[in-house]
């Protein structure tokens, strides 16, 4: 995409193998295919792709206080990049004498865990003990978040928020986990949109004289 | 201060454009009140919503952008408070039901009368209301049949009476429904369609609602939900006595010599200052901020905040808090259809139970877990990352479904909403500090409700059982109450039975602000009808004085 970016290329390198381990590529897309790394290079880039217009025709122009709260923000997400990116590269320097984007995937690993301050918990934990998990949050509050989780959240982001936010190429990551999605943001907005073939057998048939797209 | 402006004289303000204060608006206007309504946020319109998660959820689309609106937290009056999106609702005209999928159940006749009923509690404010369901029932109709709620009269055992049924037959049944009534029944439980702020039909000349995926937290671009936007915002304006102003920040309430509410001081979207005089004012801004705003509102007459002689004002907040228990199943389930939220409900663990230990209870039911994509969500106790997490987010997403608790948290004195000492908001205004201990009562119940709802899903057939039991109340469910209670004693409650201030005779409360009790289930509903009371009785007063 050619967009202005934030990024150098080393940073954008080094940001792009990051979310690669963390959605990795298997005999299905990851972060690297579905093209996370240009959502977050956009998301960076200022305040001219906060929010698409509903319709999926572009973006929105930001105007008063929230462009004054958007540029504070991105400025604070800006500098969490800026030196989460140098933490790695030195992690990795003192680890095996070479810059993060240049190790094998498993010396990667081992540096993105060493990062995540939380850690791995162990799969089929059978209850949360992580309170400050995001598992039932509502909301969001990047911010506050440590680079690391945030590059995870904004990688999930890039993997599954609508395409016009420059990730999830060709809905690869809907794709990827089969949610059946909208073909575009326009079907949303103009109703076509419905789920009710996914309801219980025989539903959608009793009401579909009431509903489009069916 | 200098205003630059004076609007003519209202006979009634209304501050806030929400549930409660748009059925406000409708009554007093449909009964040739003239109102002007004062909305801190935009009026938007449907075609300024859209299928967007990354917008809605995340980037402050909808919710409040917690750098121009945030709130602070701390666990108790010792302890420092941190800033903290606490309790947050869009603020909009339509408010909360602009982005909600709108579970409308009633409360039950016992939850007007928790503290008669559980005795007192230690530690705790138990208080029965002022009024009885009965009171409210006629309301409880009047707010089905305007919104075109569908549900099924009787399909809820523990329902008190109904004088009528809903205008339409519930919403079509998702996998995830049948799932929920499956392990319900296995277990001998009741279980029924949640009652829904939807149109399964058409209804009043309006269309079915749009079956999507992007529902719960998203806001509407097809305007068939029913919502305060869409349905109520629309019946006050056609009346030509609604004059709504958006993007109008009241900053405080003044008082005239006799002790009433004079003006409301505003600021518009330039910055301009405006003094609102009206006969009365009606507030209707959420709990946290009606409460805010009181205590922002201070004179001679109340260093502490208007009406806050007795400094009630903020004391008692509850917020239910949202948790779950998630299940996975062999087959599909597909519960991000319909937004994850076209749902059914049980009252089984809903009605007070000595034997169990704890006061009270809440109803269980049926969720998606995303909203509706796991951009916001991860199974509890799984990797965030890697291949293991990439494995869980395929294998689980179309498999998974919660079953959610309302944890019916217990009114405390030393839990309140007041003024922060330090953080201001954008517009230089000091933020709702929120001060909030959960009582053992809620950790216990919380507990008791989570079990529950994994009963139901290993009785329903899941796989895997992963439990989240609520260890903190975190506002997550915007669900707010309690902070000016109503009573029939001056001294131990803010409003009256009416919801008019004990202490200034032009003021009245109708958001979850004057709800003695939280009560176990989804609040919307009984702020709405209690609204749509306190109208008509204003309304009768009216006719009664001119």
């Amino acid at each position: 995409m050619a967009e202005p970016t934030f990024f150098t290329p080393h940073q954008r390198a080094t940001v792009e193998a990051a979310m690669a381990r963390i959605i990795p590529s298997d005999d299905t897309p990851g972060a690297l295919e579905a093209g996370c790394i240009d959502f977050i290079d956009r998301y960076l880039s200022g305040i001219d792709f906060i929010f698409a217009k509903p319709d999926g025709s572009g973006f929105e122009v930001l105007e008063g206080k929230a462009a004054e709260s958007w540029r504070q923000r991105i400025e604070i997400l800006r500098a969490k990049y800026n030196q989460g990116i140098a933490d790695l590269d030195t992690r990795a320097q003192s680890a095996f004498s070479a810059n993060f984007v240049a190790l094998t995937p498993e010396q990667q690993d081992s540096i993105l865990g060493a990062v995540d301050a939380r850690g791995q918990a162990a799969p089929g934990v059978d209850e949360a003990a992580d309170s400050s998990g995001p598992a039932l949050q509502q909301t969001s509050t990047e911010i506050d978040l440590d680079f690391f989780p945030l590059l995870v959240v904004h990688t999930r982001q890039g993997f599954y928020a609508d395409p016009i936010y420059g990730g999830n190429r060709q809905q690869m990551g809907w794709k990827t986990i089969g949610f059946h999605g909208p073909l575009s943001m326009k079907d949303v907005h103009e109703g076509r949109y419905t789920t009710l073939p996914f309801f219980a057998e025989g539903e959608a048939e009793k009401v579909r004289e009431f509903h489009d797209g069916l | 201060m200098a205003f630059n402006n004076k609007p003519a004289r209202a006979e009634a303000v209304i501050i806030g454009a929400g549930a409660s204060g748009s059925t406000a608006a409708k009554v007093l206007c449909e009964a040739g009140v003239k109102v002007v309504a004062l909305e801190k946020g935009p009026w938007r319109k449907r075609e300024s919503f859209g299928g967007d998660e990354l917008a809605n959820i995340n980037r402050y689309n909808l919710w409040p952008d917690p750098l121009l609106n945030p709130r602070t937290w701390r666990e108790t009056a010792s302890s420092r408070a941190r800033i903290d999106q606490f309790c947050p609702v869009p603020q909009m005209v339509g408010g909360g039901t602009v982005h909600w999928q709108g579970w409308l159940p009633r409360v039950t006749q016992n939850d007007f009368r928790l503290r008669t009923i559980a005795g007192d509690l230690a530690g705790a404010s138990l208080a029965d209301w002022p009024i009885t369901y009965d009171e409210l029932e006629p309301y409880y109709l009047k707010v089905e049949w305007a919104f075109g709620v569908s549900g099924q009269a009787g399909a809820n055992h523990f329902e008190s009476h109904r004088s009528g049924g809903y205008p339409c037959p519930p919403m079509p049944v998702s996998r995830y429904v049948e799932k929920f009534h499956k392990g319900c029944s296995a277990l001998g439980w009741n279980s029924f369609p949640l009652p829904q702020a939807a149109l399964s039909r058409p209804y009043n000349g309006r269309r079915a609602t749009v079956i999507s995926a992007f529902a719960q937290q998203h806001g509407d671009p097809t305007g068939t939900r029913s919502s305060a936007l869409n349905i109520f915002v629309p019946d006050a304006a056609a009346t030509g006595n609604y004059d709504l102003r958006p993007q109008c920040v009241v900053r405080e309430l003044t008082l005239d010599r006799q002790g009433r509410i004079k003006a409301a001081i505003y600021e518009d979207g330039e910055g301009n200052l405006f003094e609102q005089e009206a006969d009365l004012f009606i507030l209707a801004c959420g709990a946290v901020e009606t409460a805010r705003l009181l205590l922002l509102s201070k004179s001679g007459r109340f260093p502490n905040g208007v009406a806050n002689g007795n400094d009630l004002v903020g004391r008692n907040v509850t917020f239910h808090e949202y948790s779950a228990a998630v299940g996975t199943y062999e087959d599909p389930i597909y519960a991000w259809a319909g937004g994850g939220y076209v749902s059914a409900s049980t009252f089984q663990h809903y009605e007070h139970d000595p034997s169990r230990g704890f006061v009270s209870g809440g109803h269980l039911a049926v969720a998606g877990v995303g909203i509706p994509l796991p951009i916001n969500w991860h199974l509890p106790g799984a990797p965030t990352w890697g291949a293991e997490a990439k494995k869980i987010d395929r294998e689980y997403f179309n498999h998974s479904l919660a079953v959610a608790m309302v944890l019916h948290d217990m009114p405390q004195h030393e839990n309140r909403v007041d003024l922060d000492d330090k953080v201001v908001d954008a517009w230089g205004l000091p933020v709702a500090r929120i001060t909030l201990k959960p009582h053992r009562n809620d950790l216990d119940q919380g507990r008791y409700l989570i079990d529950r709802a994994a009963d139901i899903l290993e009785a329903s057939g899941a796989l895997d059982i992963r439990k989240v039991y609520a260890d903190r109340i975190t506002g997550n469910c915007s669900h707010q109450h309690g902070t000016a209670r109503m009573g029939d004693d001056p001294e131990s409650s803010v409003l009256d039975r009416w919801c008019r201030a004990h202490e200034v005779e032009n003021l009245y409360v109708v958001d979850g602000s004057p709800f003695p009790t939280a009560t176990g289930a989804n609040p919307t509903l009984t702020i709405m009808a209690n609204a749509w009371r306190v109208a008509d009785k204003i309304v009768a007063e009216r006719g009664n004085t001119t």
